[in-house]
């Protein structure tokens, strides 16, 4: 006789193997792939972010906005004719899942290109699967130096790697200038500490000399338990202008949270893109101003207007302007060059990369001998934007408008 | 004006809180039920996301959501005793794994409801205190928190009430002769427990971000605090609940942010070399 009991026990044995499936292939996964598979004829582009692990959030975003823009590009007429989808993988912001979600996308599942992935570590595993198979990589968010210096060192085997986001002397040089603009001479650099950060701390250090402005506290935070209180209360202690936080997690609202109850008055700078969110700057005092940077914005253009529009309209909150932009303009970048070059082939469509120019949400998109976009200060370079938190929503402040 | 290390010392007094009230309802687990529960997290996660709810339509506050977020996790934590918790207890590995995959489970029907993104509620000024010192809000809720939680576990199981309690912590055979229900009282304490890991993240929400995986480090932290202390003594999790919390930030105040967790860990260790049963272990107990 089947009984109450027996049946609670029943439904207690199926959550074990129910939620380690769950947690081995994240609903994201089922999703992706079904798009393709209903096309046969469709172009592929192989999406790596992570969708599950700490950075499942901006994984999310990367993928969502990747899909708005295959869903404009064929609004558009597709390619040729040729309907354009996309498959993931989810790197789950371990190398080596990384490595081996680009090569299933790229002999498996048959793929004409790569976007991806989200960390340095994970992207410069995915190069190599790239660069074995001759397949086009498009780099959105990963800033390491090693990506490029590849490119430049060992250009016939790394050829087919463009980083259409910015790289770290890039990214410190138009901190720099925001900086400089905002009369800073004094900043506390704090965050996550993993690898990019380091990298840029030690980077924007550098570029910022020759303007006269120093670091006066410096501090990375462990991700698993972050010693918030301690770096806050030193921070402000240390008396800077402004405190740059370098975080693209869940942690730099809890960071900032903290620092405004140490220094209520002390300005903030996020960058990493966690704190576009709207709905977390929502919950942060701005006693003083809190400040974001974003590859785009609102308001800077038509096409970061109407794309900003077209994301909250389909996902129900407005883009964070760093994890979703850019893989926006990746994926927008590659159809424009497959268009260009009329065929998704890597060796047609690489020189066409190389010398054409392509529009995006941030810009004009040109890329150098390393293969990196242009950002930065200098005459038609992308220039990013930093916003400003206000209770109705974010004001752009830099570059002037 | 205060100097900026007593500040340090403050928030580590607040952050030991913190650790006290997790450790409250893992205490009374590993105390009278006798299992390591892994799914603890979770439902301090499930008590921050109710918080959350209430919070966007603008319906009461952390401290109003912590006694909804109690009855729905006891609600949830006795049906996990009475149907997984009481019939596997028997078997040793079987509990700790199948506490995990509902901590996992549930991480994933909370990234389905309220989606990846960290999320976030107001947490309010800090009041001013002497020498221009910040107190901070969640941070004197946590602690007080704490302190009426472990004060009230003391309270109970030292008077009368607390009877069948400490009798099935020392032999439930005994208590079973006695005509005691022990299955029944040990998922109720265990939904007990639950419940005070939800009203824990109820308030405490507003300190950090709201996340699907935000239960997992308060989870390893109670568990350390509970089996370092010893479950004999309430006043000793406490203690050393609020020890741990100096000790971190004196640490990453003295040395780095980085090393405050490893040298948290290395005391840990000591303390486990020295006293493998606990720091308070009741006299003629054995080990």
């Amino acid at each position: 006789m089947v009984t109450f009991r027996f049946l609670l026990r029943a439904l207690l044995i199926l959550i074990g193997p129910g939620a380690l499936f769950l947690h081995l292939f994240p609903l994201v996964s089922f999703a992706a792939p079904a798009v393709a598979a209903s096309h046969p004829a469709a172009l592929k582009i192989g999406v790596l972010a992570p969708l599950s692990g700490p950075y499942a959030a901006g994984g999310t975003s990367f993928v969502q906005a990747a899909t708005l823009a295959v869903d404009q590009a064929n609004a558009e007429g597709g390619v040729s004719g040729q309907r354009v989808t996309i498959v993931v993988g989810d790197t789950q912001g371990r190398v080596d899942v990384a490595k081996a979600e680009a090569l299933r996308l790229v002999s498996r599942e048959k793929v004409s290109a790569l976007v991806g992935a989200y960390l340095s570590e994970e992207t410069v595993g995915a190069m190599e699967v790239a660069a074995a198979h001759r397949t086009v990589l498009l780099v959105p968010v990963a800033a390491t130096a090693e990506i490029t210096d590849k490119v430049r060192e060992e250009h016939a085997r790394y050829r087919y790697v463009f980083r259409v986001g910015y790289s770290l002397p890039q990214w410190a040089e138009m901190i720099g200038a925001f900086l400089s603009d905002r009369k800073v001479r004094r900043y506390a650099f704090v965050g996550a500490g993993i690898r990019w950060n380091r990298e840029l701390g030690e980077t924007l250090e550098r570029i910022v000399a020759p303007r006269e402005i120093t670091p006066v506290y410096t501090a990375y935070y462990s991700a698993g338990n972050p010693a918030f209180d301690t770096v806050a209360v030193a921070a402000a202690a240390a008396s800077p202008d402004i405190v740059i936080l370098a975080d693209p997690g869940r942690n730099s609202v809890s960071f900032l949270k903290r620092l405004r109850e140490s220094a209520p008055t002390l300005p903030a700078l996020s960058i990493g893109g966690a704190l576009g969110d709207a709905r977390l700057a929502a919950s942060v005092p701005l006693s003083a101003p809190v400040y974001v940077q974003a590859a785009a914005w609102r308001g800077v253009s038509p096409a970061a207007t109407a794309y900003v529009e077209r994301y909250e309209h389909r996902y129900g909150s407005p883009p964070v302007g760093y994890s979703d932009t850019l893989p926006y303009d990746a994926v927008t970048v590659l159809v424009a060059a497959w268009r260009k070059a009329g065929s998704a082939a890597a060796e047609a469509v690489v020189p066409v990369l190389e010398r054409g120019t392509f529009a995006g949400v941030a810009g004009m998109y040109r890329f150098d001998a390393a293969h990196q976009a242009q950002w930065g200060t200098g005459a038609g370079a992308l220039r990013g934007t930093f916003v400003q938190w206000e209770r109705d929503g974010a004001r752009i402040v830099f570059p002037p408008r | 004006m205060a100097s900026p290390f007593s500040q340090v010392l403050l928030d580590g007094l607040f952050a030991g809180g913190t650790y006290a009230l997790m450790a409250a309802g893992m205490a009374l687990i590993l105390g009278v039920v006798k299992v390591i529960n892994l799914s603890h997290g979770a439902f301090f996660t499930l008590g921050a996301y109710i918080a959350y709810a209430l919070a966007e339509r603008g319906v009461g506050t952390p401290l109003a959501a912590a006694p909804l977020a109690a009855v729905i996790a006891f609600a949830f934590g006795v049906f996990l005793g009475k149907s997984f918790v009481n019939p596997a207890r028997g078997h040793p590995f079987a509990l700790p794994v199948g506490t995990l995959a509902c901590a996992l489970l549930f991480e994933q029907a909370a990234q389905m409801v309220w989606g990846p993104h960290p999320l976030s509620i107001e947490a309010g000024a800090p009041w001013t205190g002497p020498g221009g010192l910040f107190i901070r809000r969640w941070g004197v809720i946590a602690f007080l928190s704490s302190a009426a939680l472990l004060g009230g576990l003391k309270w109970v199981l030292s008077a009368r009430p607390g009877l069948p309690l400490r009798l099935i912590a020392e032999d439930e055979e005994i208590a079973g002769s006695l005509g005691m229900d022990v299955e029944a009282i040990r998922y109720l304490t265990f939904g007990g427990a639950c419940a005070m890991a939800a009203a824990a993240g109820a308030l405490l929400s507003p300190s950090g971000a709201v996340t699907p995986t935000m239960g997992r480090a308060p989870l390893l932290l109670s568990l350390v605090v509970v089996i370092v202390a010893g479950m004999d003594s309430v006043a000793a999790i406490f203690l050393l609940s609020i020890g741990l919390g100096i000790f971190g930030n004196a640490c990453a105040w003295l040395l780095s942010p980085q090393w405050s967790y490893v040298a948290m860990l290395a005391v840990v260790v000591l303390l486990l070399s020295a006293r493998p049963a606990g720091i308070v272990v009741l006299a003629g107990r054995r080990d």
